[in-house]
């Protein structure tokens, strides 16, 4: 089979049969990133809905089988780029956790703090990029406002905007002062400022309403047999987080919710993004009020690690949903293997049931919502 | 001297000409300083600050943005249908230079102050309808195609409720305008002459908005819809399936495209100042200004919507239209015929 | 996913189960078991409420001689089975993508990445990679950093 067959394959049609192809991507002016979607369509229903991905494939787990277990520490950020922080430190604590390292109890709480900074961080443009998806561009430019706040926050203590590797095994490289403190109050209050606006004038506006009501219904059946986690499960019913399912890192120390809807349309899955912002603020505060005293650095520095022979695996909840690491050692200081599974794959893998029989018009409402980044789908 | 003067702005070409050129000449203006109004407004709402390098605050940006549009190559795809593709860009933009030499600027600043004047300005918008479904179908693309379908469906369907309350305000003329001299030997005025209107209204100092507010409403809402503005902007939508009807134009055909819509969005506000807001009336300032000025608030509350609200889905735009404006624009109308022989 | 459903009973499906080691390994049971129960299996573990979480493959043709599909089943309260499946390198493994639609992706990444073909699949092609590549990129012998500057792949 050559290249040139698979790209559009033959569309074999009887007489009467007005199905015909639309190819949606790779490039294309909305906010998905190369994302192919294969339409087959009769006139405005969508008959199959075929995504095709590896676009962005950039070889990361080949890369892990190549490097040291620190080396492939600046990789894990980069798989997806938006949960940068929770990736990061998932990482280090999937090390952790393998080789029984201890981390003080101040970069516990610390990494808590940057990890739901992250999240609200990552929520934040996926609301901006949504609107600007269904034709509303100005809420973009408040996210991203926004946005750039908790960037500036992180960029002075990581010294990374996007893309962290503040995490190290065992702790993280240094360590958070009283302006960071001060900064992160100032910007929790001035979020929740914002909340009531954008209430006001996107939730309860009736053309969004209109827009996201009762579209892209993801059944807990549907999550279920694509093993759809994060925000569009949660939406759907199920309220699984892997921060209460398998808790770690000190999350059961802080009194949060999960939000949860039980629609499992757009809108559901909007509603819980933004509960989630506010919950994701919540926990900041708790975690800054009992914030110990210490060091956050490494106790021990290890300058060779030598992990248990055998499979490891370690899942923390990313903004989009379960990040697991499935490590495979043997021992040496290079892992044998390293499987990423990313939320995104699999919230992605459901669009084909989900797309199938709805509009082209809803399309990009739906596959906007599911919140997908395509890096980490194909790493 | 003189006479030979009166003689050259009596023959009849010199007047179109100098008519067409005036015309044309104030269009450009207005519609190169509502580009850069937009930007600046869009900026504004959204925190941002918009053009500032060419020009104090930017306002030479659209004439560098012109000359730049003028200066690139006219790139055809192949199979495109040739004179379709050339001709549609022409047609949109003709038809709203022709509307605009029907508003009447002020008592006597008109350049065709004409019995029909409203169905004119109407028609002249059905111009731009064919221009456009030319420019889809000519681009030989699949996108473009289903661009100009949705945007001739949107706007033969808006174009009901539109004319539906402007029939409205004719009838108020009709029972309002007996007895007037305009210096031009009527003594009953013409609902449809956008002149007349404007007088009824300058005689009972009275704009026809608040008579007519729901017909001011829907009037409104069906001008977004024929300008394609947003909550209604389906057929030019970036982030849509479609990238919309004029896909495939770059360089002189994209500009005329691009001016088209703006001067459509200004000749429509000046309509409904016409119908709704009493033209060239108010007090103190002259005429020109009161119209302009009226005229440039309507386009700032459009470009507001345009900012503030997502898009709706093309369904919901057509349903709007044939479950909720047609019937109210037909029920308006009723109402106000009952009215009007009531009383 | 559903709550607290019991485990399926994998007995005969199965050649060895271990347990109890979740803090050190993250697993809650481990299986091992044959290619061909694979399908019966995970439709026991779907008729009790689990999900196909993940599915990956190794290349341990130099330890074991074959390859290792690994299959990991968890619900929402997490209790986390891994299955490992030992496939001779070049055989064919039977799909799941009757009993789980999520391992339609899976297994075509695996193919793609690996090479293992997976009987029953209903579209069974390259995800990631080109679709006319002719390499398999994750196998222990494709384009190490060392063999680069010896000629490269």
């Amino acid at each position: 089979m050559n290249a040139s067959q698979s790209i559009m394959p033959e569309l074999e049609r009887a007489p009467g049969d007005e199905r015909y192809y639309l190819n949606m991507g790779p490039q294309h002016p909305s906010m998905h990133g190369v994302l192919r979607l294969l339409l087959t369509m009769r006139g405005e229903r969508i008959i199959k809905c075929e995504p095709i991905i590896g676009y962005a494939h950039r070889a990361h787990e080949k890369m892990a089988e190549n490097r040291a277990y620190i080396q492939f520490l600046p990789n894990t950020s980069r798989v997806d780029y938006l949960s940068g922080m929770i990736y990061n430190i998932g990482y280090c604590q999937a090390i952790e956790k393998m080789c029984g390292i201890e981390v003080p109890e101040r970069a516990v709480v610390v990494r808590v703090i940057v990890n739901e900074l992250n999240r609200i961080q990552s929520h934040l443009l996926w609301f901006g990029t949504f609107l600007l998806d269904l034709g509303g561009i100005t809420p973009f430019l408040y996210c991203f406002d926004d946005r750039e706040e908790i960037l500036s926050i992180l960029d002075r203590v990581t010294g990374s905007r996007l893309t962290y590797s503040y995490g190290r095994f065992g702790g993280l490289t240094r360590d958070i002062d009283e302006t960071f403190t001060e900064q992160s109050t100032a910007f929790i209050a001035r979020l929740r400022s914002r909340f009531p606006m954008y209430t006001a004038l996107v939730h309860d506006n009736i053309i969004f309403m209109e827009r996201c009501k009762g579209v892209g219904v993801m059944t807990p059946e549907v999550c279920a047999q694509y093993g759809v986690t994060g925000p569009c499960l949660r939406a759907s019913g199920v309220g699984y987080d892997v921060r209460r399912a398998e808790p770690y890192g000190g999350y059961e120390r802080y009194d949060f919710e999960i939000p949860t809807r039980t629609a499992g349309d757009c809108l559901a899955r909007f509603e819980v993004r933004m509960d989630e912002m506010e919950q994701s603020c919540r926990i900041i505060e708790q975690a800054l009020a009992d914030l110990p005293d210490g060091d956050v650095r490494p106790k021990k520095l290890v300058k060779k690690l030598k992990p248990p022979v055998g499979e490891h695996y370690f899942a923390v909840e990313a903004a989009r949903g379960h990040f697991g690491m499935y490590i495979l050692s043997d021992g040496s200081d290079t892992p044998a293997k390293i499987k990423l599974r990313t939320p995104s794959f699999s919230n992605l893998a459901a669009m084909e049931r989900v797309l199938e029989g709805t509009m082209v018009a809803d399309t990009i409402a739906t596959t906007g919502s599911i919140d997908i980044v395509l890096p980490e789908i194909d790493r | 001297m003189p006479e030979t003067l009166h003689a050259i702005f009596a023959n009849p070409f010199v007047a179109v000409a100098i008519g067409v050129g005036g015309v044309m000449g104030v269009l450009a203006f207005n519609a190169l300083f509502c580009i850069w109004l937009e930007r600046k407004v869009s900026a504004w709402i959204q925190l941002r600050m918009g053009p500032m390098e060419v020009g104090f605050h930017g306002t030479f940006q659209t004439v560098s943005d012109m000359v730049k549009l003028l200066g690139k190559q006219l790139i055809m795809p192949a199979g495109v249908d040739k004179p379709l593709f050339l001709f549609a860009p022409l047609l949109v933009f003709a038809g709203v230079v022709a509307a605009a030499s029907l508003v009447p600027f002020s008592k006597s600043v008109v350049i065709a102050n004409l019995d029909i004047g409203l169905v004119l300005i109407f028609t002249f918008g059905g111009f731009a309808v064919i221009g456009i479904f030319m420019a889809g179908w000519g681009s030989n693309n699949k996108y473009a195609l289903l661009g100009a379908m949705r945007s001739v469906a949107q706007n033969i369907s808006y174009e009901i409720p539109l004319i539906l309350s402007a029939l409205s305000v004719v009838l108020m003329i009709s029972a309002m305008g007996r007895g007037y001299d305009t210096g031009h030997g009527h003594t009953d005025l013409n609902g449809m002459n956008l002149a007349h209107i404007t007088l009824v209204q300058a005689r009972h100092g009275i704009w026809f908005v608040l008579f007519q507010p729901l017909a001011a409403l829907i009037y409104f809402i069906s001008t977004l819809a024929e300008t394609n503005r947003a909550p209604f902007d389906i057929p030019e939508a970036e982030s849509e399936l479609v990238a919309g009807f004029h896909t495939e134009y770059s360089g002189m055909g994209f500009a005329l495209f691009f001016f088209a819509e703006f001067a459509n969005m200004l000749i429509q506000a000046m309509v409904m100042t016409v119908l709704f807001f009493g033209g060239w009336t108010g007090p103190l300032l002259p005429g020109p200004v009161w119209f302009f000025g009226k005229a440039y608030f309507l386009v700032f509350v459009m470009m507001w919507i345009r900012w503030t609200f997502p898009r709706l889905r093309f369904d919901q735009l057509m349903t709007f239209c044939w479950t909720v404006l047609i019937p109210l624009s037909i029920l308006n109308l009723l109402v106000t015929a009952f009215v009007i022989k009531a009383t | 996913m559903t709550g607290t459903s019991a485990p399926p009973n994998l007995r005969g499906l199965v050649s060895e189960s271990a347990g109890g080691d979740y803090g050190a390994t993250g697993f809650h049971q481990r299986h091992t078991a044959e290619p061909g129960h694979i399908v019966e299996i995970a439709k026991r573990f779907r008729e009790s409420g689990y999900v196909l979480e993940m599915m990956t493959c190794e290349d341990r043709r130099e330890d074991l001689d074959a390859m290792r599909l690994v299959y990991t089943f968890n619900r929402a309260v997490a209790d986390r089975h891994v299955v490992f499946v030992t496939l001779p390198f070049g055989g064919e493994a039977p799909s799941i993508t009757g009993e789980f639609p999520s391992g339609d992706w899976f297994e075509r990444e695996v193919f793609d990445m690996y090479g293992v073909r997976f009987g029953g699949h209903p579209n069974l092609k390259r995800i990631l990679l080109p679709d006319d590549a002719d390499f398999h990129a994750l196998l222990k012998d494709f384009g190490r950093i060392e063999d680069a500057e010896g000629g490269g792949e």
